[in-house]
């Protein structure tokens, strides 16, 4: 081999860029499988949740005789089958669409879905050992290496900035699907996520004082050495839990996409595999949300809080420690997501003004209170755990206090109508006896006559 | 039929107190709830209302587990035959009058017996159009029609879906046993 294709190779095959290689490979496909299946679990849970049972039918066994033993299997074939009818499907686009959004949005919905994962720090630091690369003999020097796809030390704002970008997805799609539901579908998430991007920042920004940094890895040390922020900061997690929900489009948030309202939101138009894509960046999304909130307010990697357990605090470097996070990191991400699954079975869709309200009159002036109140402790100095729970309580109880001398909206207000036998205008008689003479032949008392109180 | 003064339930809900505007204590007992029924019904468990249908079926529990009560489950019809085998049918033509789907029709001819002036030359129910409300087994005056507890019926045509009266004797003769007249 020439020498000087040697010498680049050496330069660019640094342990941190095999490493961080090796990452991304793993987790995108880690993430896809997952992101099948999680399609898979929230079918099953939302049935165990209404007492039913979910897919269970579908095994491995593809109609073969020879496979019968792979038959049942709890219905974990089913996100096969599903994938294999998206890919079979027709590729349909209807008349009149503008075809080359079309075909852009599913794209510009999954390339950022899948970008955000790239600075979760999912390993920590290892401490590599050098090896030499076989067949083209390149020695790589061993050595501390992020287990992560890129460590930049402003993962956090990179973050913030990728999954803003997801919206723009929708948005493309809804406009270009050339159909009004689609069109409101994608309005709705725009309108929602500007909304929403302010209190996810806020809540975001009570967190970041107290770590004063931006690096992913550096806010798990952080809460490694005080305690994690979900701990110094629940006024803010809760907060920033909303937010993601609502920038994931999930339930209670999922507005976007109200069937009940919009046919099926702003993926309305689109089919087959198209779909397919819409469908796995809600799910990626969700997955991205996850691993932000365990990042930033569960201690990331670490199993326990407050105890520093030899295995996952970012002191342990080894292969071994590595592996273990990564499985608490994982296992963190499908609780987080399993507990979205609750919610979305729990709480009914808001209302869209109540979705918006919510937003401007609630969850931003608190996070504001919040991130004012955490800036005033950072100046007194008190920063540790038990300063910032009171606070956070004080602020509670101020929210529950205040809330008396708040004025009371009647958006939902029972509102009189002219001509309804059930709310009548004040005044007016409302009569309700059938008008067919057959009806009053029958019974001639039947009718009544509500009146208005 | 309209709605009557008794008929007419008047609900007022108490405004919610200061604890309950704050909504995120009621949520997380909603929480308690959804997660309590996701556990009692794992895998089938004590909430869980499935009845897996093609190994279990309805005939296999009593009415309060949700199975079927025979004498009054609405299943596909029959038509009766009488003490010599012949349609017990006269022909009267009050099914058709009742029938709110319009899927029975008959063509009644003169009987070929003594005991009755007339009898169903065709006979005709088309099962994908009824909706199975049973208001021809009440109509009928010699109980010649009953709806029995067959509900699994299949075909590959429309055509095949419309029994005919040969098709509907022969279900007397399956369900006879089953359901007795």
């Amino acid at each position: 081999m020439p020498e000087f294709i040697t010498a680049q190779l050496e330069s660019l095959l640094t342990a941190q860029f095999i490493v961080s290689v090796v990452t991304i490979l793993l987790v995108v496909h880690v993430i896809l499988l997952t992101v099948a299946y999680l399609i898979y679990v929230e079918r099953k849970l939302s049935a165990y949740i209404q007492d039913r049972l979910g897919p269970n039918r579908v095994g491995f066994d593809f109609g073969l005789p020879f496979l019968s033993f792979l038959k049942g299997c709890l219905g974990l074939g089913q996100p096969l089958a599903d994938g294999l009818k998206f890919l079979l499907k027709e590729d349909y686009a209807p008349s009149r669409v503008d075809k080359a959004l079309f075909t852009l949005a599913p794209i510009i919905i999954i390339v950022p879905a899948l970008m955000g994962f790239v600075i979760i720090p999912w390993g920590g630091v290892w401490d590599m050992p050098g090896f030499t690369i076989p067949i083209i003999g390149i020695d790589v020097a061993g050595g501390p290496v992020h287990v992560t796809g890129a460590a930049v030390n402003v993962g956090i704002i990179y973050l913030l900035a990728i999954a803003s970008l997801g919206v723009y997805g929708v948005t493309l799609g809804g406009w270009a699907s050339n159909s009004k539901f689609s069109f409101i579908g994608g309005l709705r998430a725009t309108a929602q996520m500007i909304s929403y991007e302010i209190p996810l920042g806020l809540s975001l920004l009570a967190a970041l004082l107290l770590t004063g940094t931006v690096m992913p890895e550096g806010i798990i040390r952080y809460q490694a050495d005080n305690g994690w922020l979900i701990f110094s900061q629940p006024v803010a997690a809760v907060i920033f839990f909303m937010a993601i929900l609502a920038e994931a489009n999930r339930a209670p948030f999922d507005n976007a996409e109200a069937e009940q309202e919009l046919v099926g939101g702003y993926h309305t138009e689109y089919s087959s595999m198209r779909f397919a894509l819409f469908f796995l960046a809600e799910y990626a999304h969700m997955v991205t949300s996850s691993a932000f909130f365990a990042l930033m307010f569960l201690g990331g990697y670490q199993l326990l809080p407050f105890v520093g357990d030899p295995l996952t605090s970012p002191g342990a470097v080894s292969f071994w420690a590595v592996l273990a996070k990564f499985g608490v990191f994982m296992g963190k991400v499908v609780l987080l997501i399993a507990f979205m699954m609750v919610i979305r079975w729990t709480l009914p869709r808001l209302r869209y003004d109540q979705v918006m309200t919510l937003a401007w009159q609630s969850v931003i002036p608190i996070s504001l209170i919040v991130v004012v109140a955490t800036a005033v402790m950072i100046y007194l100095g008190h920063t540790g755990v038990l300063p910032m729970l009171g606070l956070n309580l004080v602020i509670v109880l101020g929210i529950l206090v205040a809330q008396a001398f708040m004025p009371v909206t009647n958006t939902n207000a029972k509102l009189p109508l002219y001509g309804s036998r059930f709310n009548p205008v004040p005044g007016e008689f409302v009569n309700t006896r059938p008008t067919d003479p057959t009806a009053l032949e029958d019974r001639p008392e039947q009718g009544t006559a509500p009146r208005a109180v | 039929m309209a709605i009557r003064d008794e008929d007419i339930l008047t609900i007022t809900v108490d405004p919610m107190n200061r604890f309950e505007r704050v909504f995120l204590p009621e949520v997380v007992k909603g929480f308690g709830t959804t997660i309590r029924h996701m556990f009692t019904s794992w895998g089938q468990g004590r909430t869980s209302r499935t009845i897996q249908y093609p190994e279990q079926r309805r005939e296999h529990y009593k009415p309060e587990d949700g199975g079927m009560e025979p004498s009054t489950f609405r299943g596909v019809h029959r038509l009766n035959r009488d003490e010599d085998g012949r349609v017990k049918c006269v022909a009267c033509m009050m099914c058709p009058t009742i029938c709110p789907a319009n899927c029975i029709h008959i063509t009644a001819a003169e009987s070929p017996w003594d005991d009755r002036e007339k009898y169903p030359a065709k006979f005709e129910i088309d099962e994908l159009r009824c909706i199975f409300c049973g208001m021809c087994e009440e109509a009928c005056p010699v109980d010649a029609i009953e709806l029995t507890t067959e509900y699994d019926i299949v075909g590959l045509s429309r055509q095949e879906m419309v029994f005919d009266k040969n098709k509907l004797l022969e279900v007397y003769d399956v369900t006879i046993d089953r359901k007795p007249m």
